[in-house]
C-alpha cells in the first residue's frame, strides 16, 4: 500500500491534481466574464496579478500574511471593477476584436507598470504552509501542506461560487442579466451593475489563483506570473466551453493531470504541446466546448 | 482623352525623363552609377507618368496598382543609396515588419478575424530560411525566400483547418496558445534549430558586384551590404503589397469583406465560409513567414529568443496604430517600427529616467500598451483611418 501511494503514477496524479485545480480557477474566472459579458478577457492573468502586488506590497509594512491575502482580494474586487466601468463598457456591441484589442493592450500595460514599480524579479512571499512533501515510509508521498492549501482554497471558491450563482437571489439577477438583458432589465434587473459585478468576481477568482501561485516557494510573484498559467486556463476554459463553469473546472482539474503525465513520461517541452494539441481537436470536434449544450448563435 | 492632352502628357514626361538623366550625371561620382541612377530615376517618371493618364484607374485598375508600386519602389531604392547604414538597417528591418503587418491587417480587416501567433510564423519563416540555407549552401535567396513563405503556409494550413470552425476569441486563444508554444516546439527540434543558440547562415548575403562598384572605391562593406540588404527587404515588400491590393480588390477579396460584415449573409449568397477563411489565415501566415525570413537575413541569424509572444503584441499594436484592414497602414506600422527604439530612448534621455532603470526598460511597453487602447477607443481605424476621414471630409467640404 505504502509503496502504491508514493508509485509514479499516483505521484503524477496527485501533482497533476494540484496544478489542475489552478487552470481550474483560470477558467472559472474566464467563463464568469465571458458569461456575463461575451468578452474573452486576454487581462485575466495581468488584472489579479497587478491586484496581488498592491495587496502583497503591504507584507513590507509588517502586515501579515493573511491580511495581505484579504487586501489583494479587495484590490481584485475594485480592479475589476474598475475595468469594466472604465475600458470595456464602451466596448459592448463593437466588433468582436475591438474588446480583443483592448484587453491585450490592458495587459501589455499592466505587466510593463509592474514590471517598472516592482522590477521582473521574482519576490518571494511568506507561505504559511510548508511545500516539502510528506512522507511515508521514507519515501516522499507527493501531497504537502501547501498543496492542501491550494486545493482546499480552490474547492472553497467552486462551491462558494456556484452557490452565489444558484441559490441567491443576486445569483438569479446575474444570470438573467448574462441571458437576457432586456428583459431582466424590464423585471427591474440593474443590468449594468451586474454587468460590473461579474467582471468583478472574476477578477477576485483570479486574484485568489494568483496568491496561490505566488505563495509556492518554487515560484514567487513577478509581472508575467500568469502568463504560462492563463494559457493552459484559457485551453481548459475552451475545451470545457466558455458557457460552462462546470465545464471549465473539469477540463482544467483533467488537464492537470494529464499535462503532469506528459511532463513525467515525455519531457517538458512536450507539456504545451500536447494542450495545443488537445485544444485543437476538441475545438474541430466541438467548436462550442464539450460540456455546452446549446450552439446556438443569434445572428 | 483628346490628342492634345495626350500630347502634353507626353511632352511633360519627355522633360521630366531628361531632368532625371541631367541630374543624375551631376549628382553622381562616376559614369557607371550615373547609369544605374539614370535609368532608375527614367523608371520612376515613367511610373508616374503612367499613373496620372485619365481614367487608368477605372479601366485598367492592375496596371495602375503596378505603376504606383514601381514608382514608390525605385523612389526608395534610389534613396538607399544616400542613406547611412544604420538608417538602411532599420529600414530593412521595418520593411520586413510591414509585410507581416500587412498579412494579419489583410486577415483582421477582410475577414475579421484576428491572430495573436504572428511571432511563431515569422519564426516559421526565420527558421525555415536559416535552416534551408545551411542545408543547400548554393540556393538563390529568392528560391529560399520563397520557401521559407511555403513552409509557413503550410503551417498556417495545418493551424487554419479548425480555425475555419472558430469565431474572433477561440482563434485568438488558439493563435495564443501557438505563441506560447512556439518556444517549445523549437526546443523539441534541437538538432535542426540549434537550442537556445539559434543558427547562423552560413555565408554573409554580399552583393553583386555591378551594385558595389557604384560606389567610390574604399567605402565600408557595412554600407554596401545593408543598402544591398535593404534593397532586397524593400523589392520583396513592394511585390508583397502589389499582391496584396489586387487581392484585397478581387473576388475573393470581396467576399472576405463580406464575411467580416455578415458571415451570415455571406453564406446566403454562396461564400464557401470554411474555403475563405482558410485561404485568408494562410496568406497571413505566409507574408509572416516572409517577413521573418527577411529577418534571417539581415541579421544574417536567428535567434529563438526573437520570436516571443511579447513580439506578437508588437504586431498587434503595430497594425492597429497603423490602421487596420488599411494597406497604407501596414507600412505605417512599418516606419514605426523601425524608429520606435530610437524615439523611445529618446523619450528616455528626455525625461531624464535612468537608462538603466525599471521604468526606462519598460517603457517600450507601457507606450505600446497605452497607444493600443486609446486608438482601439477612439480611432479604431487607426492612423491611415483618421487621415483619410479627414480628407474625405476636407474634400466634401470644398465641394460645398
Amino acid at each position: 500500500m505504502d509503496s502504491f501511494l508514493t508509485s509514479r503514477i499516483v505521484t503524477d496524479i496527485l501533482s497533476g491534481l494540484t496544478n489542475g485545480v489552478v487552470y481550474g480557477l483560470v477558467a472559472l474566472s474566464l467563463v464568469l466574464v465571458w458569461r456575463s459579458t461575451r468578452i474573452l478577457n486576454f487581462a485575466q492573468g495581468a488584472m489579479p496579478m497587478f491586484a496581488t502586488y498592491l495587496g502583497m506590497g503591504l507584507l513590507s509594512y509588517h502586515f501579515g500574511y493573511w491580511a495581505c491575502v484579504v487586501i489583494s482580494i479587495a484590490a481584485g474586487f475594485a480592479i475589476g471593477g474598475v475595468t469594466e466601468r472604465v475600458l470595456v463598457r464602451g466596448l459592448y456591441g463593437k466588433p468582436e476584436i475591438n474588446p480583443i484589442v483592448v484587453m491585450v493592450g490592458f495587459l501589455i500595460v499592466l505587466e510593463a507598470v509592474a514590471a517598472a514599480i516592482w522590477s521582473t524579479l521574482p519576490r518571494g512571499l511568506p507561505s504559511p504552509f510548508s511545500p516539502i512533501d510528506w512522507q511515508i515510509g521514507g519515501k516522499p508521498f507527493a501531497m504537502s501542506d501547501f498543496s492542501v492549501y491550494e486545493i482546499v482554497t480552490a474547492l472553497v471558491v467552486m462551491t462558494a461560487v456556484a452557490l452565489l450563482f444558484r441559490f441567491t437571489k443576486l445569483g438569479l439577477q446575474l444570470r438573467a442579466a448574462a441571458l437576457a438583458p432586456e428583459v431582466s432589465r424590464l423585471l427591474g434587473v440593474r443590468v449594468g451593475r451586474m454587468l460590473t459585478l461579474g467582471w468583478m468576481l472574476s477578477t477576485a477568482v483570479g486574484t485568489i489563483t494568483t496568491v496561490l501561485v505566488a505563495s509556492n516557494f518554487f515560484t514567487g510573484l513577478t509581472p508575467q506570473v500568469m502568463d504560462g498559467i492563463f494559457a493552459f486556463g484559457f485551453i481548459a476554459a475552451a475545451v470545457g466551453g466558455l458557457d460552462s463553469p462546470v465545464g471549465a473546472i473539469i477540463s482544467g482539474v483533467v488537464m492537470g493531470i494529464i499535462l503532469q503525465f506528459v511532463g513525467d513520461f515525455l519531457n517538458s517541452n512536450a507539456i504545451i504541446l500536447v494542450a495545443l494539441a488537445i485544444l485543437i481537436v476538441s475545438l474541430m470536434v466541438r467548436p462550442n466546448g464539450i460540456f455546452t449544450k446549446s450552439t446556438a448563435r443569434r445572428v | 482623352m483628346t490628342i492634345s492632352s495626350n500630347r502634353r502628357h507626353v511632352f511633360v514626361t519627355a522633360v521630366f525623363l531628361g531632368l532625371a538623366v541631367v541630374a543624375s550625371f551631376l549628382l553622381t561620382s562616376n559614369g557607371h552609377s550615373a547609369l544605374v541612377l539614370g535609368l532608375m530615376t527614367a523608371l520612376f517618371v515613367i511610373g508616374v507618368s503612367v499613373l496620372r493618364i485619365p481614367g487608368l484607374h477605372t479601366n485598367h485598375p492592375v496596371v495602375a496598382r503596378g505603376a504606383l508600386t514601381v514608382a514608390a519602389l525605385v523612389a526608395t531604392l534610389i534613396a538607399t543609396y544616400f542613406l547611412s547604414a544604420t538608417t538602411n538597417f532599420n529600414l530593412a528591418t521595418g520593411a520586413a515588419m510591414s509585410i507581416v503587418l500587412l498579412g494579419l491587417s489583410f486577415l483582421t480587416g477582410a475577414s475579421g478575424q484576428i491572430s495573436l501567433g504572428n511571432s511563431a510564423f515569422m519564426g516559421v519563416g526565420a527558421f525555415a530560411m536559416a535552416i534551408w540555407a545551411n542545408h543547400h549552401t548554393t540556393t538563390p535567396i529568392v528560391v529560399s525566400l520563397l520557401i521559407a513563405v511555403i513552409a509557413g503556409a503550410l503551417v498556417g494550413l495545418l493551424l487554419g483547418l479548425p480555425a475555419t470552425r472558430l469565431r474572433g476569441p477561440y482563434l485568438a486563444g488558439m493563435t495564443l496558445a501557438f505563441a506560447v508554444a512556439f518556444g517549445a516546439i523549437l526546443a523539441s527540434f534541437n538538432s535542426w534549430t540549434g537550442g537556445d543558440a539559434g543558427l547562423q547562415l552560413p555565408t554573409a548575403v554580399t552583393p553583386p558586384h555591378w551594385l558595389t562598384s557604384l560606389y567610390q572605391s574604399g567605402t565600408s562593406l557595412l554600407t554596401t551590404n545593408t543598402m544591398w540588404l535593404a534593397d532586397i527587404s524593400i523589392v520583396a515588400t513592394g511585390v508583397a503589397f502589389f499582391f496584396m491590393g489586387n487581392l484585397f480588390a478581387s473576388r475573393t477579396g470581396r467576399a472576405m469583406r463580406l464575411i467580416r460584415d455578415n458571415d451570415v449573409a455571406a453564406e446566403l449568397v454562396g461564400v464557401s465560409l470554411p474555403r475563405t477563411r482558410v485561404i485568408a489565415f494562410v496568406i497571413s501566415s505566409a507574408y509572416a513567414a516572409l517577413g521573418g525570413a527577411l529577418w534571417t537575413l539581415i541579421n544574417n541569424s536567428v535567434s529563438p529568443s526573437t520570436y516571443s509572444f511579447a513580439l506578437s503584441i508588437t504586431i498587434l499594436s503595430l497594425v492597429v496604430i497603423g490602421g487596420i484592414g488599411t494597406i497604407p497602414g501596414a507600412l505605417i506600422g512599418g516606419l514605426i517600427y523601425a524608429y520606435s527604439s530610437a524615439v523611445i530612448s529618446w523619450i528616455v534621455t528626455q525625461t531624464g529616467l535612468k537608462p538603466q532603470g525599471n521604468f526606462a526598460s519598460q517603457m517600450n511597453g507601457i507606450i505600446f500598451g497605452v497607444l493600443l487602447i486609446v486608438v482601439m477607443l477612439f480611432a479604431p481605424m487607426g492612423i491611415s483611418g483618421a487621415v483619410l476621414r479627414a480628407w474625405r471630409k476636407r474634400r466634401s467640404h470644398l465641394r460645398g
